[in-house]
């Protein structure tokens, strides 16, 4: 097991992009040729211990075996695990947009808030985020057609607006409440929110599963219920309660379902 | 009353205020000075002839007291330089009254420097763009309009007001190949939560709930396919819902223009995106298509010359050499917001008037160069000012209309002694910014 461990020595406005601090590309490297890892710093390239002081635990064969810790003010700190695909990565605090994005395995965790377009397009690996996330979260690149297509993303906290914006596949758990138009454009994938939904859930739904266990402010009219059912089996468990089953999206000739708990 | 007194009439010019771009425009000159307008609607007019005195004539940089000082425009163009040569995050914002050439030219700063570039698509339709990227444009033009729309519906938005030539010169009142009766072949609606000028000259109007714009436009697609709603969606009776649809299915043509009263209500993006899934399946039955309505004179140019310079329509980042563009990460609001840029560069916009106040107290913090023809509140926190010339009036160039028509502007009368266009003024830059930096190399 290797573990690298990077402090950030002083907060920064203009964030910096952490696209090159992967396990993959760092497992095998020395602290010297670590320290020299470029980092984006607006339109400067600058090496990574400017802003970190790192330190190495063991060595490791393989990038699986290879654990990154970031610590410190992390708030302006952005594609952290960008195309990540192996081993792990741990930020204590708050992170700034897109981490986990476009990730395709390996394990990140966030002790804080995550901004906007965490595990963008991510086709796998876990993103787990212990507070709450932004806009966007599992979503597509702007213009892009297709959202987060596997992995699970977990988010102990609330997630804001357009969660899941045309997701295909993988799993999203929301542990706190969702803002406007969770899933919408949804083509497949399974979306499970705890909390308390904002309007219009799972608008323009081809396909796929949302399970709302708290309540939803307004569903859209193109939604059909189809029936209620008592303690339902969805996606290997079962829930407890009375469930209302929504079909749709219609409008979008849709077959997606939609289960909301009744309270 | 005294008639108007000139010696030459510049004709077929086209208007430089908002988006319609006019093209019938008439100037009336008396010793190479403009004295009159023939054919500009009243915010055409007054934007060539009101508030002469508070014109930018020559470059100034602010001296140690905070006073805006007068320079020449070497010292001023060295200064603004050194600033983009030495910012790690510079952005250069505005460009609504720039043309096509002094846009590109504005690029090839940017890619320079390593800069963001961002116009007023930002605050106003950039949302609807994105729905264009996700789901596509159902284009049409302004002639398309005029001589076939027989249904024209004006969503969230007041041309009334804000574009007054628009429906006499273009939409509803025209007489048209297929529509010689003029207004009278032709049914206008308008769905707006507020009672609008536009309204009161509307055949109907349709009040939804304000922020429910969404949801009324999924129920007229719900209806459309033939299923029941609620008797109220949106606080429009189903009936209602259930007539528009009827009008729409059996319209000949049909164009809906959308305003900023759906563009950055709630469902921001969606607003539009869903209105062009409706028109999309709507043409089953019918004809419909789509317009923006794009405010300022060229922002819909700097969409396109963007776009075909970078593949992407606005808040285009050149930090990596290459361009990327993300809403949220890569857009002057939330830039601002986050505190971002070091240097900004107002380009013939006033951001201090359009802006949020959050964001504009990041300005007060870092330099500050206004390129533009007026002092305005920009002018107050600007370090450096380099006053420019009006296009269509002074300087020649291209535009986009709001339907994508591109047309080129005259250059009527000469430019002020010690005023220069934004295309003089990115070409100097470029040159001297290239000079700073082969000297920090060598």
């Amino acid at each position: 097991m290797k573990t690298i461990n990077l402090f950030m020595k002083k907060g920064v406005t203009i964030p910096l992009e952490f696209d090159n601090v992967l396990p993959e590309l760092l497992y095998d490297k020395s602290k010297e040729e670590i320290e020299q890892t470029i980092i984006y710093h607006g339109n400067q390239e600058e090496p990574l211990n400017k802003y970190f002081i790192v330190e190495i635990q063991g060595e490791c064969d393989k990038a699986d075996e290879c654990t990154i810790f970031i610590d410190g003010d992390l708030y302006r700190v952005k594609y952290i695990g960008n195309r990540m695909s192996c081993g792990t990565i741990i930020a204590n605090g708050n992170v700034d947009l897109h981490v986990g994005s476009m990730m395709s395995g390996g394990h990140i965790v966030v002790n804080g808030d995550a901004e906007s377009y965490a595990g963008r397009e991510m086709t796998g690996g876990i993103l787990e985020i212990k507070g709450n996330v932004k806009e966007y979260c599992g979503s597509s690149y702007i213009g892009e057609w297709r959202g987060m297509s596997g992995g699970k993303i977990i988010v102990n906290g609330d997630a804001g607006k357009q969660l899941a914006d045309c997701m295909m596949g993988g799993e999203i758990y929301i542990g706190g409440n969702c803002d406007i138009l969770a899933g919408i454009h949804m083509v497949g994938g399974f979306i499970e929110i705890n909390g308390d939904v904002d309007k219009w859930p799972a608008a323009e739904m081809k396909k796929g599963t949302m399970v709302i266990n708290g309540k939803v402010q307004e569903m859209l009219q193109s939604f059909k219920l189809e029936e209620k059912i008592q303690n339902p089996f969805i996606h290997d468990k079962y829930y407890f309660g009375t469930y209302n089953l929504y079909s749709g999206d219609i409008g979008s000739k849709g077959k997606g379902h939609v289960w909301i708990k009744e309270h | 009353m005294t008639m108007l007194e000139y010696d030459e009439e510049v004709n077929n010019c086209v208007c430089f205020c908002c988006g319609n771009n006019c093209d019938d425009i008439t100037y009336l000159l008396k010793d190479k000075q403009i004295v009159g307008i023939r054919n500009a609607c009243r915010l055409g007019a007054s934007k060539v002839v009101c508030h002469p005195d508070q014109r930018l004539l020559n470059p100034m940089i602010r001296n140690e007291e905070g006073i805006l000082e007068e320079t020449t425009w070497d010292e001023a163009l060295d200064k603004v330089a050194m600033l983009l040569s030495e910012s790690i995050r510079p952005l250069l914002y505005g460009w609504s009254e720039s043309s096509i050439e002094s846009i590109k030219k504005g690029i090839k700063v940017s890619q320079l420097t390593g800069a963001v570039m961002d116009n007023s698509s930002t605050i106003y339709h950039g949302t609807t763009i994105q729905a264009f990227q996700n789901v596509g444009h159902p284009v049409t033009t302004y002639g398309e309009v005029k001589n076939r729309a027989d249904v024209i519906i004006y969503v969230g938005t007041n041309p009334m007001s804000d574009h007054p030539r628009h429906l006499s010169k273009f939409t509803a009142f025209p007489k048209g190949f297929f529509r010689q009766g003029g207004r009278k072949d032709r049914q206008v609606i308008t769905w707006d939560p507020k009672f609008t000028n536009t309204a009161k000259i509307s055949d109907d109007w349709i009040q939804f709930n304000m922020n429910e714009d969404y949801y009324f436009f999924n129920a007229l697609r719900t209806v459309l396919k033939g299923q029941k709603i609620d008797d109220e969606v949106a606080g429009v009776p189903k009936d209602k819902i259930m007539e528009m649809v009827n009008i729409m299915k059996n319209a000949e043509c049909g164009v809906i223009f959308l305003g900023l009263g759906v563009s950055q209500t709630l469902s921001k993006q969606r607003n539009a995106d869903i209105l062009i899934r409706l028109i999309e399946d709507l043409n089953s039955y019918s004809k419909w298509s789509m317009l923006p309505m794009k405010g300022s004179l060229n922002v819909g140019g700097f969409n396109v010359a963007l776009t075909s310079e970078t593949g992407y329509p606005y808040g285009v980042d050149f930090a990596r050499g290459y361009p990327r563009y993300m809403i949220g990460e890569t857009t002057t609001i939330d830039l601002l917001n986050r505190r971002e840029p070091d240097v900004f560069v107002s380009v013939s916009d006033d951001p201090v008037i359009q802006f949020p106040g959050y964001s504009i107290k990041h300005l007060v913090n870092i330099p500050v160069v206004q390129i533009g023809t007026t002092w305005g509140p920009i002018t107050e926190l600007s370090d450096v000012v380099l006053p420019s010339t009006n296009l269509g009036i002074e300087t020649a160039g291209t535009v986009y209309r709001i339907d994508s028509v591109p047309l080129y502007m005259k250059k009527v009368v000469e430019e002020p002694r010690n005023c220069h266009s934004h295309e003089w003024i990115f070409i100097e830059l470029y040159k001297r910014i290239q000079q700073l930096k082969c000297k920090g190399d060598n």
